[in-house]
């Protein structure tokens, strides 16, 4: 009965659900709109491009399951996956480390420049990508890491900090002061206050932060095609933008690869999502 | 065990205009529980950070047994605190939070064990040692809070207002179950409340502070029966002390304490340190309890009666308050009766006081006089 009442079946059913109805036709139009085209890649990484071509929107039959096996070792792609994972774990890694030292410092201290520090830090989110190519282009050739993934390391942890600073400041800015001057009267340092209280109570918020750095840098194209340029060196992006040569489209491998390519997307929203929202709806760190 | 000394202790934050603490000096003794009370923004709190070593001191000393600790970083001076909030750690389970501390004071982990397990014996949470802090009740919270402070066997416990995020039932058996522990574990020991009642109950010497001064110190009774100041005697008792505007005279040898149309009598004891306010406006202070409906048997020589009106009844069950308005005085008076009075409001009759329990202050020193 409650249940009825709570889905809009109950003393006055016509007008409640016509007021829902708004509603959930935009959620339907939503989900169709983001799932579909999702929907659509996933039947085409099963088919042959010529069965694409034939009938765009058919479904897989019969069903091509050899493509992934194909375009995992008839093309370099089981290289671009590698790169694209040593560069996105270290670069997510280091951008969280650092991140979250800075968002701590600028969320407890109150030292002299401090609102200079953090303005200096915010002020990259303000910047386009596009601005520092060139600059960034010039830098790395000049220090010997153009064309490595050190190089595209480093550029990604730059130009992530930022953010990361900013979502995590604001979260450990909100636990209590008083937690860490018990942490402070139980003996601990600065630095161990740091790992043992901050950490661990801003855990959803670091995994929040994981888990976007990890989505964009995994998905990160720009740098990546201005900064690397040997075929062994390429991400995934770049990798998948291989099937489509200048002589040759070939659609069919490009779902296969963009299928792959989501699938480590999809297990670390999976791993992290549910402290993620854990953290959100807790909402109280007391 | 230590003896705590605080002197001339000054705090000024960086554009206020005031200083937060000014000029507080005092000394806690060994075993000593000592209650710091005042209004909220008086300055207690930061008088205790500083004492704690988490606020920085801008002028004065803090010396523990002797050796001033100003430079002493918080976690070598060898104090616990319980916070207002309790700041138990959300991530660790209550055994932790009890061990926390100890782990890194390089404890071994036997001794951190029977500690933690004698602590929470002790406490009551024998049963809550795997629980996290939000699975607890707020006077849960508050026992894991204290138990931390008693697993590290400080030399120095520092209270910031533990009770108030209580309710009203819980706060004062965990009063008593303070006073108790205290008692049997007798560490120095410091208490910031804002709460006039934990203050009587709790401690040995109350502190009574007030925009940033110490404006008495002393036990709790004390200080009660002789406030230093109109602050003071407003602050401590509930309903708080009347204050009546006044003037001392000399009639027939004696001295009065002209209250409107009335004069009453005062003691010949206190005459002599009185005789340079005669003939000037004084403030009589007159706390509820000593207005009578009736005079009581036996203490008749100082008893005087006012002509009085009442304009409010309160019954509280176990007694009753009235507001009384005095003939020929602008203020009103608050007087606290036995519960089986048949007064109503309006009704006129005259309020018996006991002129040895009047309080006379400086209207313009708002200090007392005698």
């Amino acid at each position: 009965m409650q249940l009825a009442r709570q889905l809009g079946f109950g003393q006055m059913p016509g007008f409640e659900q016509l007021r829902r109805l708004p509603l959930v036709l935009f959620a339907a139009l939503y989900t169709v709109i983001t799932g579909g085209p999702l929907l659509w890649v996933a039947t085409m990484s099963l088919r042959t491009t010529a069965e694409i071509f034939k009938s765009p929107y058919g479904f897989p039959s019969p069903v091509h399951w050899e493509k992934f096996v194909d375009a995992w070792t008839k093309s370099n792609y089981a290289t671009y996956f590698w790169n694209s994972t040593i560069v996105v774990v270290i670069a997510v890694a280091l951008v969280t480390v650092i991140g979250s030292m800075a968002a701590h410092c600028l969320a407890r201290y109150h030292f002299r420049g401090s609102r200079s520090v953090r303005f200096l830090i915010l002020s990259g989110l303000i910047l386009p990508p596009q601005l520092l190519i060139l600059a960034l282009f010039q830098i790395l050739l000049e220090m010997n890491l153009y064309n490595t993934l050190t190089g595209l390391i480093l550029v990604y942890v730059a130009t992530h900090v930022a953010m990361t600073v900013y979502i995590l400041e604001g979260f450990f800015a909100q636990i209590p002061q008083d937690l860490f001057d018990a942490a402070r009267m139980d003996g601990y340092s600065d630095f161990e206050i740091f790992w043992r209280v901050t950490v661990p109570i801003g855990m959803p918020a670091i995994f929040t932060t994981v888990t976007l750095n990890f989505i964009i840098l995994w998905n990160e194209f720009l740098f990546a095609v201005v900064l690397l340029t040997e075929d062994d060196k390429r991400t995934l992006p770049l990798g998948i933008m291989h099937f489509t040569g200048s002589h040759q489209l070939d659609v069919g491998m490009v779902a296969t690869g963009v299928m792959i390519a989501i699938v480590p997307v999809i297990l670390i929203y999976a791993f992290t999502s549910e402290t993620i929202i854990k953290g959100m709806t807790a909402g109280a760190v007391r | 065990m230590a003896v705590i000394t605080v002197y001339k202790l000054c705090k000024r934050y960086s554009g206020a205009s005031a200083p937060a603490v000014d000029d507080v000096s005092f000394t806690v003794a060994d075993r000593e529980f000592m209650v710091l009370l005042g209004p909220s923004g008086c300055g207690k709190s930061t008088v205790l950070r500083m004492i704690a070593g988490l606020e920085p001191i801008t002028s004065g000393t803090v010396a523990i047994d002797g050796r001033v600790v100003n430079d002493v970083p918080a976690k070598a001076r060898d104090i616990a605190m319980v916070f207002q909030s309790y700041a138990l750690y959300p991530h660790m389970s209550v055994h932790d939070n009890l061990a926390f501390g100890l782990r890194r004071r390089d404890v071994a982990g036997a001794e951190i064990e029977r500690r933690v397990q004698s602590a929470a014996q002790m406490l009551g949470l024998a049963d809550l040692l795997d629980r996290k802090p939000h699975a607890l009740s707020g006077g849960q919270r508050q026992r894991v809070a204290l138990g931390r402070a008693i697993v590290r066997d400080p030399k120095l416990f520092l209270f910031d207002e533990p009770l108030s995020n209580l309710d009203a039932a819980l706060r004062v058996t965990t009063r008593n179950e303070l006073i108790r522990q205290q008692h049997e574990i007798g560490t120095t020991s410091i208490y910031v409340t804002h709460d006039q009642v934990e203050a009587m109950t709790m401690g040995d010497r109350v502190c009574i502070m007030n925009e940033g001064k110490v404006v008495q110190i002393g036990a709790p009774l004390e200080v009660y029966r002789q406030p230093a100041d109109m602050f003071v005697a407003r602050f401590l008792g509930s309903p708080p002390m009347n204050l009546l505007k006044g003037r001392l005279e000399i009639r027939e040898g004696r001295t009065f304490a002209v209250l409107g149309g009335a004069a009453v009598a005062l003691p010949q004891r206190t005459e002599s340190s009185l005789a340079m306010h005669v003939g000037r406006d004084v403030i009589v202070g007159v706390r509820p309890e000593d207005l009578y409906e009736v005079a009581p048997p036996g203490e008749l020589a100082s008893m005087a009666t006012l002509p009085a009106r009442v304009t409010t009844v309160e019954p509280l069950g176990g007694e009753t308050l009235l507001v009384l308005s005095l003939d020929g005085c602008s203020e009103e008076v608050m007087a606290r009766i036995g519960r089986h009075t048949a007064l109503r409001r309006g009704d006129r009759f005259d309020v018996t006081l006991d002129a040895a329990t009047i309080h006379l202050f400086d209207p313009a020193a708002t200090k007392a006089i005698v």
